[in-house]
């Protein structure tokens, strides 16, 4: 497998159309893990995550 | 409640092949995009996206194939981890069951909220010191439970509310969700002093728009008092908006996040209003619709934060995107199945009732208890919340052939119940979570996912899987 690191921003400028970018990676696929501690619900969210 | 951990067993064919014998499962799907398709392993909640014109290539075999079977039983524990054997890390408090306001979509039945009773400050501080005993038995040490107050309207109860936080503000991260209207200078000095969270709720831009689902029982308006507590919580860091997304208010979403942003909300929920009581449905949008009003003002989201350099985090839209990127930093336990009701989280009613979530406080049979009168271990355990924590995705249709239905998880369970019938059937909003994950996919596809992500999410987070080829 070639690892590269993904970058979730990769190239967030480019509008997609089909055949635009032949440079497109043929696969991206990512996931990542931490100890899960959320508790939010649809009626709140605890704010301890902050924004820009 | 707990579903049994999956079985690694000795594999009956090679597992050369992609969906059949013991090869890796990966069904496509497809997501909106004009280059990428994405393939997802249902039960593991893996996925990949792949360029349409390398589809058969690889599914064929290949790196990804060959990697993905390596981890295919890691990822399979990790979500059996955190769907089975999670434990109760908040509570969500009830100090009273009355409302000043009388909202259309309210779970909380409307005898209660106009007649209901307050609880005492004495038997608020006996309820918190209870379940500071029960979160020091199960928490790890070092980790602090979330009480968060929730109503009807907690500030309904100021006094009281205000003494529990003060006694226990060493012991417990407090949040407050309030409708704004009682949230004078005083309430805020008092919350933002002790980094109590603050939720506030508008459901639109214009005064009109959010009178059409929120107001007083007299039907005045409060959308005036809800921006002057916006303005005094401006600069804060720990405070939040949501918006209950409603067929009244699809049109004005997008001059809503204007005015989110404009006014400095660090972060807004755009929920699709919860159908549980038969009020809520009077105003529910279509999905189509809703999809369309919802992607459409997260898109003018993105342009803002283009604009000026600073986000406004959708959360319950990046609660999707965390679900496809890192299922274990959800910080929403709405979204999974089962979902954080009774299991990462409880409710309390203002009499110590003890239901799994808020959504079920107005419904008797899902009381598992009282907290001044049983074990909370034991309560965990009745049918009350066993119904519940046990609806499980994977057992009933058309969730259990759904190739995303762990990331979405089917909410909620009251909706099930009472709109459609039973634990077993699909939450309200099937096709908007379809939408939901397919423009995720698509932002993940174009680089642009970070973007609609708190900065630093991924801090104490470790990349388990990472090919880009």
């Amino acid at each position: 497998m070639q690892n590269t690191t993904l970058n979730l921003a990769h190239d967030s400028t480019v509008s997609k159309t089909a055949g635009e970018r032949p440079d497109q990676p043929a696969v991206i696929a990512v996931r990542k893990r931490c100890d899960a501690d959320g508790v939010g619900l649809s009626h709140y969210i605890l704010m301890d995550r902050k924004p820009a | 409640m707990s579903a049994p951990a999956p079985e690694i067993r000795p594999v009956p064919s090679s597992g050369r092949y992609a969906n059949s014998g013991s090869g890796p499962a990966l069904v496509p799907l497809e997501i909106g995009h004009a280059d990428y398709v994405a393939l997802t392993d249902p039960d593991t909640a893996f996925w990949a996206l792949v360029r349409k014109d390398h589809l058969a290539e690889t599914l064929a075999g290949g790196p990804l194939l060959e990697s993905y079977r390596e981890k295919a039983a890691e990822f399979a524990l990790e979500l059996h981890g955190l769907r089975f054997e999670l434990r109760p890390s908040a509570v969500y408090v009830n100090p009273t069951e009355r409302c000043n306001l009388n909202c259309t979509y309210c779970y909380i039945p409307e005898g209660m909220r106009r007649h209901g009773e307050d609880m005492s400050a004495d038997r608020l501080i006996e309820a918190l010191g209870r379940l500071k005993g029960y979160f020091e038995s199960v928490m790890p040490e070092g980790r602090k439970p979330r009480a968060i107050f929730h109503g009807a309207e907690p500030l309904m109860n100021r006094k009281a509310l205000f003494a529990a936080i003060d006694a226990f503000h060493e012991d417990y991260v407090f949040g407050v969700q309030t409708n704004a209207t009682l949230l004078d200078e005083a309430a805020i000095r008092f919350l933002t002093d002790r980094h109590v969270s603050i939720g506030l709720s508008l459901d639109g831009p214009l005064p009109e728009v959010t009178d059409a689902t929120r107001a007083t029982w007299a039907g005045k308006s409060v959308h005036a008092k809800v921006l002057e507590a916006m303005d005094r919580l401006r600069g804060y860091d720990s405070w939040s908006v949501i918006a209950t997304c409603t067929e009244k208010n699809l049109d004005q979403l997008v001059p809503l996040v204007e005015l989110f942003h404009e006014r400095g909300v660090p972060t807004c929920m755009l929920n699709a209003v919860r159908c549980t009581l038969e009020g809520a449905r009077t105003v529910r949008p279509e999905d189509d619709a809703l999809a369309r009003g919802f992607v459409t003002a997260l898109d003018r989201t993105h342009e803002l934060y283009r604009e000026t350099g600073r986000k406004l985090v959708v959360a319950n839209f990046a609660n999707i995107l965390l679900a496809i990127l890192a299922p274990t930093a959800r910080r929403l336990m709405c979204d999974i199945s089962p979902c954080g009701g009774g299991r990462a989280f409880f409710a309390m009613a203002p009499d110590g009732g003890l239901f799994p979530c808020s959504e079920f406080i107005g419904l008797d049979a899902f009381r598992g208890g009282s907290l001044f009168e049983d074990r909370i271990e034991d309560v965990l355990k009745t049918p009350a919340f066993a119904t519940v924590t046990e609806r499980n995705v994977d057992r009933f249709a058309p969730c259990n052939t759904c190739a995303i239905r762990h990331f979405c998880g089917s909410p909620c369970p009251a909706e099930a119940h009472e709109m459609n019938g039973g634990m077993d059937r699909v939450g309200a909003f099937c096709g908007f979570y379809e939408e939901q994950v397919r423009y995720a996919m698509r932002l993940i596809a174009d680089g642009k996912a970070e973007d609609f992500l708190w900065d630093g999410w991924s801090e104490g987070v470790e990349t388990t899987y990472d090919l880009v080829q």
